[in-house]
């Protein structure tokens, strides 16, 4: 799953880049309010950390913006100031959910994790498909009830797949979900995961469509 | 030691206070006004009315000589008879009648039992007769031919009495109304007051955080200075407090994103597997340690420069030692930075007056915003500027200059114009201009006409020549 991050401070920015990437997301990180209208506007994001305090444009007004465009892209809002006005601010121009600094890694992680499992419109904390289980908090993967060892770039990728069974992923989405600017792909990554998967989880779990892309197999 | 504040406070508080003054003097000066009234009233009534019992004595005297006239063998019967309208001894509105009739040569032909023994033949006209035992009031008259002469008299006790009591009888009603006078005074006094009262009670009832302005509506004239210097005080305050707490909130919203960084480069440390994200994670943290401590050490300073009214240690300042001191300083804070901070100080520059320290400071956060803003391969030069009464020691570089929105609030606390990437407080210049407040000068931004931005420490006056 990609990310934005806007946050202008270059040592807390790399923090929260290592830290989400350790949890399996792709992380873009912009450094200002202009950067980020910018890749929001270019990329599908399914999340962003927003920092309020950002120079120039801030992150309320960038919210607003994002907000009077129709994106719908779920923002968590990192905020230093802890009065009840910023918070109900933040909230109000359009926030899904805001944490203060300093925070917790481990928080912002479950955080995260909450805020995508509403964007996709699922109740459950754990997706399933067939006999598959996917957790993304505790990053476990059983087949059967027998624990699978999987990558972290093979787990990103179920996930990806797992969130919405019946949607057909073509290969650019799924790499887009993977990496993050900046990163290498291989020409054929994708295909080596998905090989890796049908490995282990068995070879029709994930459907091939001719010419569109990758889709789970039909449940049984 | 609180107790003694106490009466020590209240003690001159009657004098000090303004109704109590009020009332002292209203009240002292209609004291004055009311006595002399009763003593004019007094002394006028007293006078009337001897002149009243004076002229009773004469026509009572008058009356006897025309009654001699024809009754001159009867004179006898005519005492006794006389006697039965004297009036009583005591009575002042009756007093008794005494006399003595006698004729042209002196001879007493009739007295009353009581008349002093005193000679008819006396002048004619008033006279008081002054003795230890009685005093009288005496008119002689004698008949126009010479043939008889009356003598009428009044003790004087009596007289007295009889003024003394109408005099009282004037003054009486006076005296009464007094008390009623000083209470309607007191009670005038108390009610023009009152606004006063109600002012110092809105006061007195505000939470320290209220800091509304106080209504002058229905303040009297002589309070509204007052109120509007409180209200300009309030208003100051206010200001002061807002800044206060904007810079509380300023300075935890600064010290929560280094705090956050390190928090979040700690877990990663903890939660990564591959040594060299550890290895980055750790050394993000050393970072974040270091940056934290400036932006502290920042606040601190300034945090005790706040209150300072004056230079810590004054003396006077070699200004090219100062420069050469703060240029080295610089170099080390940013090793790796090219050499590129020129002067152009002589030897005989004059030294200034103020805090070594202070100044070193203040020169030394211009130089390393200079170093730290501009490209590497723009100059950097420190010059002194010579107006006659005041020195101005001015960084100047070729770089880029500043944008004029950003140079408006360059100076402000915890605002950083510029390239974010560039780490730094925003309390660098807040601190320089402090500090020149304190030397009685002032921090001059300015973006150069011929390119680049110059940053000035103005207004050094002169050390006083040993």
């Amino acid at each position: 799953m990609r990310i934005l991050l806007v946050e202008d401070d270059l040592l807390l920015g790399d923090g929260i880049r290592a830290g989400l990437a350790l949890a399996g997301y792709a992380v873009d990180w912009v450094h200002n309010g202009e950067q980020a209208l910018a890749a929001q506007a270019g990329h599908c994001y399914d999340a962003c950390v927003l920092d309020l305090g950002l120079p120039g444009k801030d992150g309320i007004a960038v919210l607003q913006e994002l907000r009077r465009r129709g994106d719908l892209t779920p923002v968590l809002v990192l905020t230093a100031r802890d009065t009840q006005a910023d918070k109900i601010g933040g909230l109000d121009a359009g926030a899904d959910d805001y944490l203060t600094k300093p925070f917790d890694l481990a928080e912002l992680q479950a955080r995260m994790r909450a805020l995508l499992r509403r964007a996709g419109g699922q109740a459950q904390p754990v997706l399933s498909h067939r006999d598959v289980t996917l957790d993304p908090a505790s990053k476990r993967v059983t087949c059967g009830g027998r624990d699978m060892a999987l990558s972290a770039r093979e787990f990103a990728l179920l996930q990806e797949l797992m969130r919405h069974p019946q949607h057909i992923r073509s290969r650019s989405q799924l790499e887009e979900s993977l990496y993050a600017w900046g990163e290498e792909t291989g020409s054929n990554t994708v295909e080596v995961y998905i090989h890796h998967l049908r490995k282990k989880l068995g070879a029709d779990f994930i459907r091939t469509v001719r010419g569109l892309g990758y889709q789970l197999g039909e449940g049984r | 030691m609180r107790e003694a504040a106490t009466t020590a406070n209240t003690a001159p508080s009657r004098l000090r206070s303004l109704r109590w003054r009020l009332l002292g003097a209203v009240c002292a000066a209609v004291l004055l006004l009311w006595l002399l009234t009763g003593w004019l009233s007094y002394t006028q009534a007293q006078h009337e009315a001897e002149e009243l019992m004076d002229g009773n004595l004469a026509q009572t005297g008058r009356l006897l000589l025309a009654i001699l006239h024809d009754n001159e063998d009867d004179l006898r019967e005519l005492a006794g008879r006389l006697a039965t309208v004297r009036g009583a001894a005591h009575d002042i509105y009756e007093p008794p009648l005494e006399f003595q009739i006698g004729r042209g040569d002196g001879t007493i032909l009739a007295r009353s039992e009581n008349a002093p023994h005193l000679p008819v033949l006396g002048v004619a006209g008033y006279s008081d007769i002054l003795r230890t035992d009685a005093s009288w009031r005496v008119l002689n008259v004698m008949s126009d031919d010479g043939r008889f002469r009356v003598q009428v008299a009044q003790s004087i006790a009596l007289r007295d009495r009889a003024a003394l009591e109408v005099a009282g009888q004037t003054v009486l009603p006076l005296a009464l109304l007094a008390p009623v006078l000083i209470l309607l005074i007191y009670l005038s006094v108390l009610r023009a007051l009152r606004p006063l009262d109600r002012l110092a009670g809105e006061v007195t009832a505000r939470s320290p955080d209220n800091l509304a302005a106080l209504p002058d509506q229905d303040v009297p004239t002589e309070a509204l200075p007052l109120v509007d210097a409180i209200n300009r005080l309030f208003q100051r305050v206010a200001r002061t407090l807002d800044n206060e707490r904007r810079f509380t909130a300023d300075a935890a919203h600064e010290l929560r994103t280094p705090l956050a960084a390190l928090k979040v480069h700690t877990q990663v440390a903890r939660l990564c597997r591959e040594d060299v994200q550890r290895d980055h994670a750790l050394q993000q943290i050393e970072c974040g340690v270091d940056r934290a401590t400036r932006l502290v050490e920042q606040l601190l300073r300034l945090a005790r420069l706040d209150p300072l009214n004056s230079l810590p240690t004054p003396g006077a300042v070699d200004l090219r030692g100062l420069v050469e001191d703060a240029i080295e300083a610089v170099y080390q804070a940013n090793p790796g930075a090219p050499r590129r901070i020129t002067h152009a100080l002589q030897t005989d520059t004059p030294a200034v007056a103020g805090d070594p320290d202070l100044l070193q400071i203040a020169l030394r956060n211009l130089l390393d915003n200079a170093l730290r803003y501009t490209p590497p391969q723009a100059s950097i030069e420190v010059k002194l500027d010579d107006d006659g009464s005041a020195l101005s020691l001015a960084v100047c570089d070729d770089g880029p200059g500043v944008p004029p929105d950003t140079l408006a609030r360059l100076g402000e606390r915890f605002f950083r114009g510029g390239d974010s990437s560039v780490e730094g407080s925003g309390l660098g210049l807040a601190i320089v201009t402090r500090i020149m407040a304190l030397h009685g000068g002032r921090l001059a931004l300015t973006n150069r006409p011929q390119g680049g931005f110059r940053a000035a420490l103005c207004g050094l006056r002169r050390a006083a020549a040993r």
